[in-house]
């Protein structure tokens, strides 16, 4: 199944929450949406479930148009963020609902009903849990139900809103895996939203990044994150350094410190210097771009956060290799290893 | 006095939560002297006893003064069973349509955002802050001889006051809020998204609401309905203006204990609102049932 949105346009009150929106999903996909709260996710994706409808624009299923069909026909399946099953039914049947309240002419017999729902359970690993009732469940069982619910209708496309938005760090980990792994078993088309970075990166295919109402940049994970078409992308993925810096007749400058960094094709004016934490390689003082007092330094791991403060004025954080071992007091030189130029 | 237990009984007190936390306060608090403590829970009781448990003891020990047998026979007068039977009609009538007005108010409020919202739950609320009686002088104004549509009526040959219909529709204006007021806290909390996943999940209309909105609410419908019964039995003031007071006709078990009270029938008068004393009874026990499932639904939604 593939999805097509063309120029999708929904308005709250004065709050526009999708502001022109184009997107093409292929089929057997698995996309995330990326972006903060209130960039607009969310309700692209309840849209194309049709649990909300758009002001303008066009969403087709295969190119069949899917605005003239209700949530009810599309046959979609919808994870939400915090589970939504039917608390007075059990586990069994929630996953069964979608079976049992089919048209009475399609719908299956009981034996044919409960094989379905047992395979379902077993899919998700649950089946152990068929009695119990959803408030019996931890978040993570509750989630993989609601997944488990969403399949049993054979859905054409699945949506899943922050599906391990409500759970806790380690049990995310997992179904994250899980549900990669899920994916590649079932392989239908599907759309996940996340504000999570690293649950974006880590779990999609491809990967779209939302910023008020609008899509910043469609590309791989590797894309969205080696190579950031705007500021927006390069702040919100990753971690990055943001200097604020002038660029003009060939010399970009930091305050008015001329910074030794190549110009080509860069248009002048004010503009924002963006450089992963990482890229920032530390050497004596007068050897890079950059010079700074060292304030601070933790241990993390295989790195070492230094907090540094630029003789511009401006406070920065790295991390560096612990093969140096950095001290507050240290001046140090700083040069970027990669580093990127956004105007404005 | 049977009526002032009726209308005594309250909406849906606070949540669990906030119960649990007042009994676990409630130890570190502890800190009065145990003469004080003994002192005030003696207050409580004797305050209780005097002004809750006296007068339902004197109400039944005055239906029996004059033994079983009178007590029955008071109840089987053809003017007792009348009023009987008319409060279990009118009751089942408004009890009936503020089951369907309330679900239907609650609904709306809960499940969907519109302008004047706000209007719309104090509204719901007016019944209880305005008298019986002016509630029920309303209809009078509407439906009696000089009313707006008094000569309408008469020229059609329908008769609201002073018979049976108008009780209901009294009734029912005084008990409105029972059922919307207990649904539309629940309806709330619990939010459309249920109702948006079965949707998704190829339910109609119908099908979400009697198989997933239904049994989701359904102690806070019973509840309300509780309620709503034991108002609509007990109403004195706004069936009073309305009735007309016509012996074997109109009158419901509360008028009908004012009347025989009034004719110094103490037995029987006292032998119907002893009946009253008992419904109020049973809806305590059933509304504790019922609260104790509330909570459980509350804290299975806690997660």
């Amino acid at each position: 199944m593939t999805i097509e949105v063309r120029n999708l346009v929904k308005q709250f009150g004065s709050f526009k929450a999708l502001d022109g929106v184009d997107l093409k999903v292929d089929n057997g996909e698995l996309l995330a949406l990326l972006g903060p709260s209130g960039s607009g996710k969310t309700t692209l994706l309840r849209i194309i479930a049709g649990l909300d409808w758009p002001d303008s624009g066009e969403v087709s299923f295969n190119g069949e148009d899917a605005l003239a069909q209700g949530a009810r026909e599309r046959n979609v399946g919808f994870v939400f963020q915090h589970y939504a099953l039917f608390r007075h039914m059990t586990v069994f049947e929630n996953v069964a609902f979608g079976l049992r309240v089919q048209p009475r002419a399609s719908r299956k017999d009981e034996p044919t009903i409960r094989a379905r729902v047992k395979e379902l359970l077993d899919l998700v690993q649950l089946d152990w849990l068929a009695d119990r009732y959803p408030s019996q469940l931890s978040g993570g069982q509750r989630q993989r139900i609601a997944l488990a619910r969403a399949l049993a209708i054979e859905p054409r496309i699945l949506l899943l809103d922050e599906p391990f938005g409500a759970l806790d760090a380690k049990v995310r980990k997992e179904l994250r895996r899980w549900l990669r792994s899920l994916h590649q078993e079932i392989n239908v088309t599907s759309i996940f939203v996340t504000h999570d970075q690293e649950e974006a990166l880590e779990v999609a295919n491809r990967v779209v990044v939302m910023d008020k109402g609008r899509i910043e940049q469609i590309g791989s994970p590797d894309d969205v994150y080696e190579s950031p078409a705007t500021a927006f992308v390069h702040g919100f993925i990753g971690e990055s350094i943001e200097l604020p810096v002038q660029v003009e007749g060939g010399v970009i400058r930091l305050g008015d410190r001329p910074l030794n960094l190549a110009v080509d094709g860069l248009v002048s004016g004010a503009s924002k210097l963006f450089v992963r934490r990482h890229d920032m390689l530390v050497g004596p003082p007068g050897s890079g771009a950059f010079e700074g007092a060292v304030q601070h330094v933790r241990n993390f791991g295989p790195v070492q956060r230094a907090e540094v403060a630029l003789s511009g004025g401006e406070t920065i954080e790295i991390d560096a290799p612990r093969d140096r071992e950095l001290r507050a007091g240290d001046t140090i030189g700083l040069k970027p290893r990669r580093y990127r130029i956004f105007a404005g | 006095m049977t009526m002032q237990i009726a209308d005594s009984v309250s909406l849906p007190s606070t949540d669990a939560r906030a119960r649990a936390h007042a009994v676990a306060a409630r130890d570190s608090l502890r800190t009065e002297p145990p003469a004080i403590r003994i002192a005030i829970i003696a207050m409580a009781v004797i305050f209780l006893s005097v002004f809750v448990v006296l007068p339902l003891v004197l109400v039944f020990a005055q239906a029996f003064s004059r033994g079983v047998l009178a007590y029955f026979s008071a109840l089987a007068e053809p003017e007792a069973l009348a009023a009987i039977k008319l409060t279990l009609i009118v009751a089942a009538i408004s009890v009936g349509l503020n089951l369907v007005f309330g679900l239907v108010a609650a609904w709306a409020i809960a499940k969907f955002e519109f302008s004047g919202k706000t209007f719309l739950i104090t509204l719901i609320d007016l019944p209880f802050s305005v008298s019986p009686v002016i509630s029920g002088l309303v209809f009078v104004l509407l439906f009696g001889a000089q009313g707006y549509f008094g000569s309408w009526l008469r020229d059609h040959d329908i008769q609201i006051l002073f018979a049976v219909p108008g009780i209901a529709l009294a009734t029912t204006f005084v008990t409105f809020p029972f059922v919307a007021r207990a649904l539309i806290p629940l309806m709330q909390e619990q939010g459309t998204q249920e109702e948006e996943a079965a949707i998704s999940l190829g339910a109609s209309g119908l099908q979400t609401f009697f198989r997933v909105t239904l049994p989701n609410i359904k102690w806070g419908v019973l509840y309300g309905v509780l309620l709503c019964n034991a108002r609509a039995m007990g109403e004195f003031g706004a069936v009073s203006v309305v009735s007309g007071h016509i012996r074997g006709e109109t009158n419901t078990m509360p008028l009908l204990v004012e009347i025989l009270y009034n004719e110094y029938q103490f037995v029987a008068a006292f032998a119907i609102a002893s009946l009253l004393a008992m419904l109020a009874l049973i809806t305590l026990i059933a509304k504790t049932v019922l609260e104790r499932h509330l909570d459980e639904g509350h804290d299975a939604s806690d997660h």
